[in-house]
């Protein structure tokens, strides 16, 4: 691995910007998410920063069980996203559909329809949850290079 | 020749701004964040996230035209890097100084609003042509008492050159006050041409997404970002040296007043951006057209009259 590509390996680490999206969720998940964001918790401190735009982002925040409304928007979204890019599924509904799995319109936890990186079960996640799993998806990285070499 | 191109690649050219920038965007955001109570990013923040920007993929939209896409980002950064050479950093002296240079760095300086309504045209999605359109409107409000906040000192100075004008308040320092107007005219567009809150409506993530660059990524977003801080820190480097001229002819000494001076340029700039909301771009309108730019003309009236009366 050339210096160039060590650097931009570090970058990565340190500057994930994240794009949060809700696939159906009750809206309890995405205030905690929203909450995470506040100076109260300054997730800066970590080099994230909220993106509006899926082209920016690095990070997909998912929270919320897949409806059938929202399963191509995800998919959409996920794809317009710039690689590399990974997606944390916020809540017990993003991972596996929780208390709405097998209702008539939802498929799903989000990794039915896109890979998922990070789970954050809990319903709803405490911001602290969220900001744990940032930074331990971010430490992966770290291992996957190392497996790299 | 040799030495002028160093000058021109190390310092206080190209390699100086790009280091200076990312201090100064590093300044910015910690002192944001120190204002909303928070920590703030670590030191090396602009530099991870340029590092990742150029890192990430490339995606060109299909219905743009690529080669404009793709040009556009290279374009306004020179022209911003261009300007730069024209602003005095060690002493007095800029590393270009000619009659008029005033004049160019500030079309210089317009060539990236004009990129930024061109990228978010070109990009063909509502969004992004909504945020070009109001780059657009907003740089027809600012543009007029921009000129002429910047032109007044030097009317007054009968120079067009930034070394010009830092050489004649530097004789005759008092005459600083009289631009005082001007001066606040010139931090508030600069505000607005640089988007930053209050006069943030062009790049609005929360209500269009990110304006003109939302189909931007990897390291053509990460160019226009280069451009944004390096034109921070080009207006703030003019400003010291249009309005704020003290110098003491040495030029270590001087480096450091350079400093100084930009430092608490951009500590103004933040201190708006941290306390002010976002205006609605109708209000921007207003707001320049009917507040500063009558401002801007009496200050042009008054330094004109000056000049004959003070029998300079
Ligand atoms: S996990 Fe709980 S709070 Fe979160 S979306 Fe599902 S039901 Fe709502």
């Amino acid at each position: 691995m050339g210096l160039l590509d060590k650097a931009i390996a570090w970058g990565e680490k340190k500057s994930p910007w994240i794009i949060h999206f809700n696939a159906g969720a009750c809206n309890g998940c995405d205030i905690e998410v929203v909450d995470a964001l506040t100076p109260q918790y300054d997730l800066e401190r970590l080099g994230i920063l909220q993106q509006g735009s899926p082209r920016h982002a690095d990070v997909l925040v998912c929270t919320g069980a897949v409806t059938l409304q929202t399963r191509d928007r995800l998919k959409q979204i996920y794809d317009q996203m710039s690689t590399p890019k990974f997606v944390i599924a916020v809540g017990t509904c993003a991972c596996t559909g929780g208390i709405f799995d097998s209702c008539y319109c939802v498929t799903g936890g989000i990794d039915t329809i896109i890979p998922v990186d990070a789970y954050i079960p809990g319903c709803a996640v405490r911001p602290e949850a969220i900001i744990d799993a940032v930074s331990k998806l971010l430490a992966s990285l770290d291992r996957k290079e190392g497996k790299r070499e | 020749m040799i030495a002028s191109i160093l000058k021109v690649l190390l310092f206080p050219g190209l390699l100086f701004l790009g280091v200076y920038s990312f201090v100064l965007e590093f300044v910015d955001r910690k002192v944001y964040a120190r204002m909303q109570n928070r920590k703030g990013p670590p030191w090396y923040q602009p530099l991870a996230d340029m590092l990742k920007l150029v890192g990430k993929k490339v995606i060109l939209p299909n219905n743009a035209q690529k080669f404009v896409f793709a040009a556009l980002p290279t374009v306004s950064l020179t022209a911003v890097v261009t300007a730069f050479l024209c602003a005095p950093v060690w002493g007095m002296q800029a590393v270009t100084a000619y009659e008029g240079d005033l004049v160019a760095v500030l079309y210089l300086l317009s060539i990236p609003t004009l990129c930024h309504f061109l990228a978010g045209y070109n990009s063909h999605e509502v969004y992004s042509t909504i945020g070009a359109f109001r780059t657009l409107t907003q740089m027809f409000a600012y543009e007029v008492p921009l000129f002429m906040a910047f032109l007044s000192p030097a009317i007054l100075a009968g120079s067009w050159s930034i070394t010009g004008i830092a050489a004649f308040y530097a004789a005759r320092p008092l005459y600083v006050l009289i631009n005082l107007p001007a001066f606040l005219i010139a931090l508030l567009t600069s505000q607005s041409k640089l988007e930053r809150a209050p006069f943030d409506a062009p790049e609005a993530e929360t209500e269009i997404v990110g304006g003109a660059l939302v189909e931007y990524s990897g390291r053509y977003l990460a160019y226009f970002r280069a451009t944004a801080v390096s034109e921070l820190t080009v207006m703030a480097s003019v400003i010291a040296g249009v309005f704020l001229p003290f110098f003491t002819g040495n030029g270590a000494v001087d480096f450091a007043l350079y400093l100084v001076k930009t430092f608490a340029v951009v500590l103004v700039m933040v201190l708006l951006r941290a306390t002010m909301a976002r205006i609605r771009i109708d209000q921007t309108l207003k707001f320049f057209w009917s507040v500063l730019t009558p401002v801007a003309i009496a200050q042009m009236i008054l330094n004109l009259l000056l000049r004959g009366g003070l029998g300079l």
